[in-house]
């Protein structure tokens, strides 16, 4: 009888304390995972990755409650170190911690190894940074978005970044050499068959493994022949040593040197040396800089201090924006529910909507409304395999040590 | 390495008749391998100033020394503490690290670069020998395993590269010294910096072998080599002798580790570990236990890789280093300079 009366008591409280509850809907609690590279060969980018996530975490949560829609966001991060058995360690631990979208990686065998050994199974997406094509050999069953053009559109804007200088790419001789990796490899190929189909010629491609303890050899081939143009598909932290090599030839013009996203700073690191840097051009993913969307993401990123712009900062804020929203819609934070919801959110012919009025977008999304989320970076309106539309490039210039954009180019066209 | 020992047990040998070799093999065990080495990298070398042109072959040599230089000088110390101490340091990589990063601190402070190199060597002598207080010499006398010897040295490596990294962070470092400029030597070309460490090392290595092969201390160390226990019978203070090869060892990392870093221009926390593979390559071919050997060895990876880029492509290069590698110890098991013992 006791028991009875101390059941239906804890019944009774357990009913008053969880009243309130029912009353108000359950406000989502949403965790952002950051696969962050902040040891490895593409340690610059960490900290830029970093605050892009933050500063969109921070925003989206204002805005949602600017528009009364109970979802807080909250980011947790782990260091991917450039290695793919460290990042699935690194995107392990954050999805045990009940990471519900993945930012991140930048290196696509870090990617692939996060998607075979977790992220597929569990249906948690993951927004690479990484460009290759590579990613998309895999069967990723829809749970890997990019926000960044690939590689395959990367090697075009090249291809026009080097007839902007040369005039033509007729009988002009480019000499090639990439880092051993995916990367190098897709956006090199890519590059050399687009630049014989102009009709310029290639040599090469010079291939190294970014472990060796000289790079002299290498250099001296890049520059053998003369040629009217170099392109260097490499990574910072080797760059620092090659480009001392390249110097070292005596024969080396760097104003005739392109480089792709991975090797375009804001300022030229202090390791580079400047004779390496100096004229070259380059190509990465560009964000339309005039918009007002660029305003406000730009002002957050001065308001907050701390690091400058780095490439694809844009492209990561806006996986975070489409994450939330895509937790809005399908109002929980589980997994799968936002796989099964980004489209929704980036759906071709819906109302547009943009930064600038991200909480009504929120609202729209938490009412159950498809829309078209327009980010930083441009148009997603992802294709069958994940990759966006946006295809617009920067083609910039390193002068005195820092880069300056000199056009941006839609690279379909 | 003794040429002399090594002429006088093969005549010695083949004088007792008994298992002694016929008399042509004899007379070709006569010359030592540094002989058959030299012949060997030098014909190679004609052969290829006759097939790539003197300006392609000459400038991939050149390069190849300087990665012999890089190689050699890292090598020595990992060899040594190996003739020894039969322990197969695998932290030896990051003492190379550690002994930059401490050059680049003491620079913060306002220190010259060479003064702080200097100081560094010392403070990295000082932590090998703290290790072998705190962590060898116990094992040592609990008659520790090859195999725990080898997984405990794995295990110190990661403890001294995530320390570099805690303190330091991860992030690139740049050295500050001009990696840019070169010297020319008729049509071909050389990093001044490449130039110096080549110099340095070569030097660095002639002195070691020469300090152990003529002085006291030199000796008590190939004895405890030898033999430890016959060693402290023949009262040698082995205690002290294991004590100054660590310093010694120590040292050599240090300037190592600075050597190349200033070569190479920038460093990140795992560059040590990096190398240490290529490292081992040279000390293992060289025949381990051996200072010369780390030379040679040094030489003959160097080479192997650069001159194997006039032919295919550069990516080859690691592959070719090392099936090199396992060419030579299938033909000399015990290295180019090995022993039936390993000695220093």
């Amino acid at each position: 009888m006791r028991k009875t009366l101390a059941g239906a008591a804890f019944a009774a409280g357990l009913a008053m304390a969880l009243a309130p509850m029912a009353a108000k809907a359950d406000p989502i609690n949403l965790t952002i995972g950051k696969l962050l590279e902040v040891t490895g060969p593409l340690s610059e980018t960490g900290p830029s990755q970093d605050k892009a996530i933050k500063l969109a975490v921070a925003y989206a949560n204002e805005q949602a409650a600017k528009a009364g829609v109970p979802i807080v966001a909250k980011d947790i991060g782990a260091d991917v170190q450039g290695d793919p058995q460290a990042a699935l360690s690194a995107a392990r631990s954050l999805v045990d911690q009940g990471a519900s979208c993945l930012i991140g990686p930048s290196i696509t065998p870090e990617s692939i190894a996060i998607a075979n050994g977790l992220t597929i199974r569990k249906r948690v997406t993951i927004w690479p940074t990484g460009t290759s094509m590579r990613l998309r050999t895999i069967k990723d069953e829809g749970t890997i978005f990019r926000t960044v053009p690939p590689d395959s559109l990367q090697a075009y804007a090249l291809v026009a970044a080097v007839i902007d200088k040369l005039g033509s790419a007729d009988g002009k001789l480019v000499s090639v050499i990439y880092r051993n990796e995916p990367y190098g490899e897709g956006l090199a190929k890519g590059f050399s068959k687009a630049w014989e189909a102009k009709g310029g010629k290639i040599q090469g491609p010079v291939v190294f493994d970014p472990a060796q303890a000289t790079f002299d050899s290498e250099a001296g081939q890049v520059v053998a022949n003369n040629p009217d143009a170099y392109v260097i598909i490499d990574y910072p932290d080797t760059y620092a040593k090659l480009g001392a090599a390249l110097v070292r030839t005596g024969k080396f013009d760097a104003s005739k040197a392109f480089v792709a996203d991975a090797l375009a700073f804001s300022t030229v690191p202090s390791n580079i040396p400047p004779q390496a840097t100096e004229g070259m051009r380059g190509t990465r993913g560009g964000t339309p800089m005039g918009t007002d969307a660029y305003k406000i993401f730009d002002d957050l990123w001065r308001k907050a201090g701390g690091v400058e712009h780095f490439s694809l900062d844009a492209n990561s804020f806006d996986s975070t924006t489409l994450c939330f929203l895509a937790a809005a819609m399908a109002k929980s934070s589980d997994p799968a529910a936002i796989t099964s919801h980004i489209r929704d959110v980036t759906s071709p012919g819906a109302p547009k909507f943009y930064l600038t009025n991200l909480a009504d977008a929120i609202k729209a999304v938490y009412g159950g409304q498809k829309i078209d989320y327009i980010g930083v970076a441009g148009t997603f309106e992802f294709a069958e395999n994940g990759d966006p539309t946006v295809s617009l490039f920067d083609i910039f210039e390193y002068q005195k040590g820092k880069l300056v954009v000199l056009k941006q180019i839609d690279a379909t066209k | 390495m003794q040429p002399n020992d090594e002429m006088s047990r093969s005549e010695s040998e083949a004088r007792r008749g008994g298992d002694a070799p016929p008399f042509l093999w004899a007379g070709w065990r006569r010359l030592p391998p540094v002989v058959y080495l030299a012949l060997g990298l030098l014909l190679i070398l004609l052969l290829l100033f006759a097939v790539a042109g003197p300006v392609e072959a000459g400038q991939s040599t050149l390069n190849g020394l300087v990665g012999a230089g890089y190689f050699a000088l890292g090598a020595v110390g990992l060899t040594l503490v190996y003739g020894v101490l039969r322990l197969v340091n695998f932290a030896h990589g990051d003492m190379l690290t550690f002994g930059t990063y401490v050059t680049l601190a003491i620079t913060s402070l306002g220190v010259p670069f060479w003064p702080a190199a200097v100081l560094a060597m010392i403070v990295t002598a000082l932590l090998a020998v703290l290790i072998d207080r705190v962590m060898w010499e116990p094992m040592r006398r609990a008659r520790t395993s090859t195999l725990q010897f080898f997984l405990a040295a794995i295990g110190l490596a990661m403890v001294l590269r995530y320390s570099v990294q805690f303190f330091a962070g991860s992030q690139v470092r740049a050295v500050g010294l001009d990696t840019t400029s070169s010297v020319d030597i008729g049509p071909w070309h050389l990093g001044s910096l490449q130039f110096v460490v080549m110099l340095v090392g070569l030097a660095t290595i002639l002195l070691t072998g020469a300090g152990l092969r003529y002085t006291r201390l030199g000796k008590e160390m190939r004895a405890v080599a030898d033999n430890i226990a016959l060693a402290e019978v023949a009262g040698i203070d082995t205690r002290r002798t294991i004590r100054i090869t660590w310093i010694v060892a120590g040292g050599l990392a240090a300037l190592a580790g600075i050597l190349y870093a200033t070569a190479i221009g920038s460093i990140n926390p795992n560059f040590g570990f990096t190398i240490l593979l290529s490292l081992f390559a040279a000390a293992v071919l060289g025949g381990i236990g051996n200072a010369y050997g780390a030379l040679a060895g040094g030489i003959v990876i160097g080479l192997a890789q650069e001159w194997s880029t006039l032919f295919f492509n550069p990516r080859w290069k690691p592959a070719i280093g090392f099936a090199i590698l396992i060419l030579t110890l299938i033909l000399m098991p015990r290295g180019i300079f090995g022993r039936r013992k390993a000695r220093i």
